[in-house]
Order: structure tokens, then C-alpha cells, then sequence
């Protein structure tokens, strides 16, 4: 018998629906991740030195916020020591040149021992939760931070000074800026490749529903882990260039290695632009940073306050961070033709409600 | 060794002033109030703007300071936090550093880093017992932080406003159907919270030296204090604090350690305790 057209539209309809059809954002997110890594990448040709500085430690923690997404956004553990992976990658360079032994030696060195030690800490870390989880990392960097103080780690007072590379002052700063945005940009392919392994799948399901998870079959707890240790990897070669950049820097306290605040701006950064996407530690580094630097320089009496003042907006009216917010503004309505102003003006309006909704 | 013990229980109960507010916040609201530190150092000015401007006894110092930190808290709770008290722990998490970072950046640019101190004509006044010297200042603060401790049991425990802030703690959307307004019910637990930092905050300036550059070092105390000694009950808090006070007074004097570890010394501890008691010495499953 004969079915009439449209039941046999909407079997056509059913039948795509149940095809799997993956998502193409991937392409837009990496494609785009991409071109703002190439245009930060022109900046060394303007010349202007204080301006790379500037961007070098902006490109850093577009690294650190990628590596925290890691555990952070993917798994969901609210990761609040990666400073001490950073700190770790810092002082194994920082011992390497001490004894006359290549740089590259260190930059191979820091992640192997920052991912050693992320395993042997994420065994019995891990089996925490929640607020004991944060807590135990953020501790543990802490008391890191203090134990290298404390026991005179590479000098007095853990207090590192290196002695300079031999090239001049231009190239090496040039140097340093394009390591670290090379370092960005395999991090930034390692988060895609992570959106559409196995891997991530399961990460993604550790931080919706654990439990679910584990009643899956997902070895909850190793996942977890390797999720800590591969957070570590790229935190840590961020260290040991930061080390060789700076050159002289101390264990603990402001713009130190183990500094707590890096540790939270790894996190906040990661929030504003919205944890476990592609995009989101970039765009979020890129403005946090940015605000950061250039309050510091022109308005110091507010720079401090003025981060807090930031984490308290965020936090409230962007909890899941501009990507998603991106993603309420472009989400057409299936299958309803709108004109462009028409779209525009209901994304708007998706856009408000979802800042305002929350609240008891 | 007798000194040492004096110390202990003194310091024990101090701390147990630091975690008691801290554990309320968290017990009932799955809140880590990161703020807590700077909260105890906003208190500690308040009490010494108190005594040095407004001439008042620095035991009234403490009623000033748990009254203006009471105002605070609720205020931060109930335009703040309450906008985001059902999204995932992270986000108060953050929401609580960021206030964190605001009050202690503030307190920085108006005060100073500059270390201050309450000193009375009495500051140096105490008795010895056994050859152990009892400051008597740090004898009076450690019996208000129990006091304190028992007020707040039974406040919890006896009367209506504890008991509705309680069954808030229970079950958020029960509470509202029986007439209690919750975000009222939240305010009240936070400003309470915040009071008894206040408290704690003033105690400090009585007894040691402080600083805005302390705030993040006392937030730490506070979790690792209520940590050891569990959530349950207010008690757990002065557990805590004991706990906390021996392992930092006797930890330097076992070979090979030393001073200057008190953050490892802390965390080693909270470790062990959370492998060996997950719930704390005195926890319990709920708050009561």
C-alpha cells in the first residue's frame, strides 16, 4: 500500500534523527581557536617590546587555563593545585641549568616529573570529592611552595636566579613568546582531539553523573587520573619556560611559582569563557589577562580589588561562560525561516533571560 | 612541656572560634566560605577601630564586631550568594574567593599591609600554674570561644529562628512549603557565620598581631580546623581547633621537622584524618 508523502517525510526525518550525526562545531572552534593564536602570533613583527611581554604572559595563561580545562572542565573536579604542576616544570628547569645541563633536558624533564607527580598525588586525591578535592590540591601546592621555601631548594629560600641565555635581549624574548604559543596551539589540538576520543567521552560523563558513569563500565577513578596527569603536562613546560624567561623568581608569594592566584586565574579563566569547550580558556585567558595587565600598569589602586569585583560578575551572571552564551545567541529555532533583525533581536532576548535566570 | 599544653588549649580554642562560623556556613549551605579569612580580618579592624577610636573596652570591641559583621554577612548573602545557591559547588566557590580577594584588597589599599595589635594596659596581665605561664587575655578569649560554641548549640537547638534555619539545612523546598522564607532563613545562617568571624577577628587583635596579608592563611585554618573535626555539630569546630592547635604546637618538636612548616604540618594532618575519618572526629551526617 502506498504511504502519501509527508509520513513518508517525516520517516525520512526519523530515520536522520537516529542516524549519528555528529556535531561540526569542532571545525568552527578549532578553526577559530586557530586564526586568534596566528593574529597573537604577529604581534613580535610590531617590535614593541613591552607589548610581547604583555602578550607572552597573556599566551601563557591561555596554556594554563587549556591545562586546567583538562581536569577541570572535562572531568569536573574543581582542581585548585595546578600551580604546583607549573611550580614543579619551574624549579626541574631551573635545577637542570643550575648544573650546566641543557635547557631542553628541563623542558623534557618538567612534564615527565610534573605528570609522575600528578599520578602519585591524584591516587589518593582523587578518591576525594567535592570540596575536599579542592581543598587537598590547593593544600598540597601550598605546602609544596612551602616545603621549597623552607628546605632552600635551588638556592636560598628556594629564591631561583639563572643566568641569562646568550642570544640578545629581542630574539630571546621573541623566543620565548612563539614557545609558548606553540604550546598553546598542541594543547589547543589535544582539546579537540579530546572533544571526539573515548577519553573525553567518558570525562564528560565523570562530570554529569558519576555514578551513571561508573554503572557504564567507565573506570571512573583511572579516568579521573589520567584527566589530572594530562592537565599537568602542558601546566608543566609552561613552567619551565616561565622559568628560563623570568629567570629569577621566588617559591611562594606574589609572582612566584607556587603562587595560589595562578591557580585561580587558571580557574576563573576557564569559567568566563566557558569549561570544557574548545574556545573557552582562550577567550577567557585573552580578557582576564588582558584586564589584568592593564589595570595593573595604569590603575594599580584598583587592580587588586578590581579582579575580585571580576570573579563576583562572572560568577554570578556567567556561570557557564561566553561560549555558552555564544551558543544561546546562534541557536536558531528548527525549521521557522526568520529574517536576519528578527534573529538577532530573539537571540538578544534567549541571551538576557538566560543571564538573569538564576537565583532561589 | 607544661607551657606547651597551655599553649595547645589556648590556641585550640581560638581556633575553634575561626572554624565555628566557617562550619555553620558549610554545614548548612554547602558553602566553603573562602571569604572567612577576610571576614576575620575585617573584624579584627572593626575591634581596633573600636578601641582606638571609640574608646570602648575591647570586650565590647568583640559585641561591635560581631554586630557590624552580622550586617555584612546577611547583606552579602542575600544579594550575592543567594543568586547562585543552586548552581554547582564551584560557582560559590568562586563567588566566596572573589569576595575574598575584594575585602582583603580593600582592607590592603585603606590600612596597609602594616601588622597591627590591640595593646591594653592589662595585654601583658597573667598568672602561672605548674611553671606555665596563663596570659590572662588569651584565658578569657579561649572561654568566649567556648562560650560561643555552646550559644551557638543551643541556639541552634532551642529556639524557633535556630530550628527554621535548621530545617533550611534539611530540605530547602520542605522548609518553604512550612512558611519559612528561605532566602531570609540562608541571609541569617551567613550573617550568623559572619558574626562569629567577627568575633574571632576581634579575639585576634586582642591576643596576637594581624593583617589583611593574613586572610587567605586563616580561610585555610578554618577549613582544615572544621575538616578535622567534622561537620556534624558546632562541637566539631572546637574538636577541630584542639586538634588542629596540638599538631601545630607539638609537630615542630618531633626531629627533623622545624619551624616554619605550618601550612605542610596542617595539611599532612588533614590528609591523614580525611583517609583515616572522612567525615571528621566528631561528624555526624547532618548538621544539628
Amino acid at each position: 500500500m502506498a504511504k502519501p508523502t509527508p509520513d513518508r517525510e517525516i520517516e525520512a526525518d526519523a530515520a536522520l534523527a537516529l542516524a549519528p550525526r555528529e556535531s561540526k562545531d569542532w571545525r568552527w572552534s578549532l578553526g577559530l581557536g586557530i586564526v586568534i593564536l596566528a593574529v597573537i602570533g604577529l604581534i613580535p613583527l610590531t617590535g614593541d617590546q613591552s607589548a610581547l611581554g604583555m602578550w607572552t604572559f597573556i599566551v601563557m595563561y591561555c596554556v594554563l587555563a587549556q591545562g586546567w580545562n583538562f581536569i577541570g572542565g572535562f572531568a569536573g573536579h574543581a582542581a585548585f593545585g595546578n600551580v604546583a604542576f607549573f611550580g614543579i616544570g619551574a624549579y626541574t628547569v631551573s635545577l637542570v641549568l643550575e648544573r650546566n645541563m641543557p635547557y631542553l633536558l628541563g623542558l623534557v624533564l618538567a612534564p615527565i616529573i610534573a605528570g609522575l607527580f600528578a599520578f602519585l598525588l591524584g591516587l589518593p586525591v582523587l578518591r576525594l570529592r567535592g570540596h575536599y578535592f579542592a581543598i587537598a590540591t590547593l593544600g598540597i601546592a601550598e605546602a609544596l611552595g612551602q616545603v621549597i621555601q623552607s628546605k632552600n631548594v635551588g638556592g636560598t629560600a628556594g629564591e631561583i636566579s639563572l643566568n641569562p641565555p646568550g642570544l640578545n635581549f629581542e630574539l630571546t624574548n621573541s623566543l620565548f613568546f612563539y614557545g609558548f604559543l606553540v604550546l598553546s596551539l598542541l594543547t589547543l589540538l589535544g582539546t579537540t582531539w579530546l572533544t571526539r576520543s573515548r577519553f573525553g567521552y567518558a570525562l564528560v560523563a565523570i562530570r554529569e553523573n558519576e555514578q551513571a558513569a561508573e554503572a557504564l563500565g567507565i573506570a571512573t577513578y583511572w579516568y579521573k587520573v589520567g584527566a589530572f596527569v594530562l592537565s599537568a603536562l602542558p601546566t608543566a613546560v609552561a613552567g619551565g619556560l616561565f622559568a628560563y624567561w623570568q629567570l629569577s623568581f621566588d617559591p611562594v608569594g606574589e609572582g612566584g611559582a607556587f603562587d595560589v592566584s595562578i591557580s585561580v586565574a587558571m580557574v576563573l579563566m576557564t569559567f568566563l569563557g566557558g569549561a570544557g569547550t574548545i574556545l573557552g580558556p582562550i577567550l577567557g585567558a585573552i580578557i582576564i589577562e588582558y584586564l589584568d595587565q592593564y589595570t595593573s600598569i595604569s590603575f594599580t589602586a584598583i587592580h587588586g580589588p578590581l579582579l575580585g569585583v571580576l570573579i563576583i560578575l562572572v560568577t554570578i551572571f556567567l556561570p557557564q561562560g561566553l561560549i555558552r552564551l555564544v551558543q544561546e545567541l546562534i541557536r536558531a529555532p528548527a525549521g521557522v525561516k526568520q529574517s536576519y533583525p528578527m534573529r538577532v533581536r530573539q537571540g538578544v532576548r534567549r541571551v538576557t533571560r538566560f543571564i538573569l535566570s538564576n537565583g532561589i | 612541656m607544661a607551657q606547651d599544653i597551655v599553649n595547645w588549649i589556648l590556641l585550640g580554642c581560638f581556633y575553634a572560634a575561626i572554624g565555628l562560623g566557617f562550619s555553620l556556613v558549610w554545614g548548612l549551605m554547602n558553602i566553603l566560605n573562602l571569604a572567612q579569612g577576610s571576614l576575620v580580618i575585617l573584624g579584627a579592624y572593626v575591634a581596633y577601630w573600636s578601641y582606638t577610636v571609640l574608646h570602648l573596652n575591647p570586650f565590647v570591641g568583640i559585641l561591635v564586631a560581631m554586630g557590624v559583621l552580622f550586617c555584612i554577612g546577611y547583606a552579602i548573602q542575600y544579594v550575592m550568594i543567594n543568586r547562585v545557591i543552586r548552581a554547582p559547588f564551584l560557582v560559590t566557590f568562586m563567588l566566596t574567593f572573589g569576595l575574598d580577594l575584594l575585602i582583603s584588597n580593600v582592607l590592603q589599599d585603606v590600612f596597609t599591609a602594616g601588622y597591627k595589635a590591640i595593646n591594653t594596659p592589662y595585654s601583658s596581665a597573667g598568672f602561672e600554674v605548674l611553671g606555665a605561664r596563663i596570659p590572662l587575655l588569651n584565658l578569657a578569649v579561649g572561654a568566649i570561644a567556648v562560650a560561643l560554641t555552646a550559644a551557638l548549640s543551643l541556639f541552634l537547638s532551642r529556639t524557633r529562628i535556630g530550628n527554621a534555619i535548621l530545617a533550611v539545612g534539611m530540605d530547602r523546598d520542605a522548609a518553604r512549603l512550612m512558611g519559612i522564607s528561605v532566602a531570609n532563613s540562608y541571609a541569617l545562617t551567613f550573617g550568623i557565620g559572619a558574626a562569629l568571624a567577627g568575633a574571632a577577628g576581634a579575639m585576634l587583635a586582642m591576643t596576637l598581631q594581624f593583617s589583611p596579608i593574613f586572610s587567605g592563611q586563616f580561610t585555610l585554618f578554618a577549613f582544615v580546623i572544621v575538616a578535622l573535626g567534622g561537620l556534624g555539630t558546632p562541637w566539631g569546630a572546637l574538636a577541630g581547633g584542639l586538634l588542629f592547635a596540638f599538631a601545630e604546637v607539638f609537630g615542630p618538636l618531633v626531629p627533623g621537622v622545624g619551624f616554619g612548616l605550618d601550612t605542610a604540618i596542617a595539611f599532612v594532618v588533614l590528609v591523614l584524618v580525611l583517609i583515616l575519618r572522612p567525615y571528621g572526629v566528631l561528624g555526624k551526617p547532618f548538621y544539628s
